[in-house]
Order: C-alpha cells, then structure tokens, then sequence
C-alpha cells in the first residue's frame, strides 16, 4: 500500500537527486544556521545530497529503515564530526535536506488533486520518519565520539 | 489564525494534557529514552504540557522560530540538568511530535477530502515549528555542555593569561628569551667573578618559567642551559668554595622547569577539549 503511496515522490527524488542536491547545497551555504558549511567546496557539499536522495527510494522502502539509516548515518554522522561542524548545522542541514525533497515536490505540483493529498499525507509521514531516524542516529554518534574524544584525551592526562 | 490550522490547535490546546501523559508513557518505556525512564512522571507530563500549550502562541507568532526559543531553552535546560543525552531528548521530541499527530488521526480530525488538504497544511506547519524547536535544543545543548567545560577548565585560560604571554609570535618569544639567557650570563659571571654566589640565581625563575608556558615539556632546555652556565661558572671563578649549593640549585632549576612545562602540556591539551564544543 504504501509502495503505491509514496513511489511517486520517491521516483520523482531519485530521478532528480542532482537537481535537489545542488538546490540543497546553495541553501546550506548561505543559510545562517549552517555557518560550517559557507566554505565548504560545493561539490563536496553537493555529493553527499545526491547520494543520500539517490538511496531514498531503498531507506523508504526498507522493512526495517531504522537498521538500514543506522549503517548510512552512523559514517555520515562521523565523517561531519571529523570535518568539526557543529551538531546542531549537521541536524539542521539534515532538515533542510528533507525540506527540500518536499520543495522540489510541491514545485512539480505532484499532489496537486485532491485524491492525491492522501498521498502526500503518506508521503511525508513517511519521509519524516526516515529524517527522525536519522537525526536520532546522527545525535547519539555525535554524543559517542565526544565522549569517545573527551576519555581519549583525559587518559592522556 | 490561519483556518487549515485552527482545528489541529484547538484540538491541542483543549486536549493537552491528556496528549502529554500519553506521550509521558510513551517516552518513560521507550527503548530509545532509556534516561526518561527513572524520571518523575509529573516533570516529564509537565514538558509535554508546557509544550502543546505553547503550540498555539508558537503558530499565531509572525516570527515562529524566536517564539519557538522559550520552550526550546527551557526544555534543553532542563533535560540536560537531568543529565539525559541529547540523543534521548531529541527523540523525546520527535515523539511528542508523534503523539500529536496520532491524537489528531484517532479524534478523526482530517476526515473529508478538504479535511485531508487542511492536514497537509497543519502537518507541514507542525513539522516547521518542530525543526526549529529540535535545532534550538541542540544548540542550547551544545552551549550548556561548552559551559560546563569552560567553567571546569576556566583555570587553564587564566593560567595561560590568554593573549599576553601566550599569544606572543614564536619569533619574539625566542629573542625575549635569548635576551633574559644573555642576562642570565652577565649576571652570573658578574657575581660570580665578584666571590657571590646567592640571591642573583632566584632571578634565573623568571626565564625558566616563560620557556615553560612557552614551549612546555620543551621549554626543559632553558633550564639545563643555565644549570650548565650556573655550574661551569662556578667551577671557572669559584674554585674553591663548594659545589652543593650550585648544584642544588640547579637540579631545582630543571625539576621546577620539568614540573611546570608538563603541567602546561597537561593544561594545552585540556584546552583542546573545546573543540567539540565550539559554537
């Protein structure tokens, strides 16, 4: 049921994970809630969107998404806390990730009938709760390796 | 009030507390907010409570994100007194999120078909207000425990003396320190050759510590080059008179040049624990 729901907006954000990503990419480098971001090379920036919309269709689909977004997250998360932004612009550009696949939707006016806003319901209830796992994964990483780093350096001592 | 919304806020705000003990329960058994779990049932209802009442100021305000401030603070501050990790207490949100909507599906609030436009609307709405409260929880989080570090190693800082001492180029730190060593010489032959040999050498302090905020463990060097100079002054021009105390005096040079340079080492590295933190 929820294949025939939501692929619509599924397809069209695999089918367009380039245009969105870079849609993204422009907002996070001038968003005054992702500072981190503003200096970041754009194509480096851009290639972390378009992958993660290029996989939403298996995240979406999967039966156990919160295992599924632990093993992509769990690296995502990492790699921004080697690079030192801030969890609170990691969390927030993840919003601005999902807000962006809906942007993009609703600018293609994909659920412009009204039988199809049973759809978006759907849609993005389901979308949300992939980003809520998400930002729960990436939230207790962060929490991990600053306790990871705060032990480390206090060993030292 | 804007009229797709008006029916999700009254629903809320007349029904509030029933939603928060719901969300309560919910939140104090969840795998996921283990931390919730031994906490008082009527400070967890409370923060449910706090927040569905605020729902409608938060959607009447015309700039949501600084209205949305005063549940966020209050909320990360409170929680994080508690000492639930972040993780825990965004999840605590996105339930109470949860909870709201479900409330909403089990009145059968969005029913016809206008009723299903109407809840895009207020749902797109409730996730709106919810990303702002979720990324001012973070960032409130993140200030407390900054906070809590500064404060904890606030000592490092004032021992450091911020930009005075410790902000000086490398360049003039080694000049300073070749004129205070090119001092040390000229003291030492000066007293030495005139048969004294107390009160100058408590003078040798001064440089033996700057190398050691300076440079640290590696600071050691400037210790050991005036023990050297101390010593094979005193065995030129004092010949005759005892080694002991020169020799004493210059052991301490480097165990207090020692001590000092791997506390600053210690206190380097503490400084670093900003760095997670950085806002």
């Amino acid at each position: 049921m929820m294949k025939a729901f939501a692929s619509k907006l599924v397809d069209l954000t695999q089918k367009n994970a380039d245009k969105i990503a870079w849609q993204w990419a422009k907002d996070v480098k001038t968003n005054l809630k992702t500072n981190s971001y503003h200096d970041a090379p754009e194509e480096k920036i851009i290639n972390q969107a378009s992958e993660f919309y290029k996989n939403f269709r298996e995240m979406f689909f999967h039966e156990a998404p919160f295992q599924l977004a632990e093993e992509v997250f769990t690296k995502y998360a990492h790699e921004r806390y080697v690079e030192g932004v801030p969890l609170h612009e990691t969390v927030y550009a993840m919003i601005l990730m999902r807000r962006h696949i809906w942007l993009y939707a609703e600018f293609q006016t994909i659920f412009s009938a009204e039988m199809e806003h049973r759809k978006a319901v759907e849609s993005l209830s389901r979308t949300i709760l992939m980003f809520d796992y998400i930002v729960y994964i990436i939230s207790r990483e962060y929490w991990k390796l600053i306790k990871m780093d705060l032990s480390k350096k206090e060993g030292k001592h | 009030m804007q009229a797709y919304a008006a029916k999700l806020i009254n629903l809320i705000e007349s029904k509030a507390e029933n939603i928060a003990k719901q969300w309560a329960a919910d939140v104090m058994k969840h795998n996921r907010t283990p931390s919730y779990h031994s906490l008082s049932k009527d400070l967890v209802v409370e923060q449910g409570v706090n927040f569905y009442r605020l729902f409608r100021q938060m959607s009447l305000a015309e700039v949501p994100y600084e209205e949305a401030k005063s549940f966020s603070w209050k909320y990360a501050e409170e929680f994080y007194q508690q000492k639930i990790p972040l993780h825990e207490a965004l999840y605590a949100l996105i339930l109470m999120r949860r909870h709201l909507w479900l409330y909403a599906e089990f009145q059968g609030t969005f029913v016809t078909a206008l009723e299903k436009q109407q809840a895009v609307e207020s749902l797109n709405r409730t996730i709106l207000m919810f990303d702002y409260v979720s990324y001012q929880v973070t960032e409130k989080y993140q200030q407390l425990t900054h906070e809590r570090v500064n404060k904890k190693i606030g000592v490092v800082k004032t021992f450091l003396m911020g930009k005075l001492i410790g902000g000086m180029k490398n360049i003039y730190k080694v000049a300073f320190m070749s004129v205070l060593l090119i001092a040390a010489c000229i003291l030492t032959y000066y007293n030495h050759t005139a048969g004294k040999v107390v009160v100058f050498t408590h003078l040798f302090y001064i440089p033996i510590i700057l190398a050691a905020v300076w440079w640290g463990k590696k600071g050691m060097l400037v210790p050991i080059l005036l023990a050297i100079i101390l010593i094979a002054s005193h065995s030129i021009f004092l010949k005759d008179a005892p080694f002991t105390d020169d020799v004493i005096r210059a052991v301490m040079f480097i165990v207090l040049g020692g001590v000092v340079g791997w506390l600053m080492d210690s206190l380097k590295k503490l400084e670093e624990l900003y760095q997670p933190f950085k806002l």
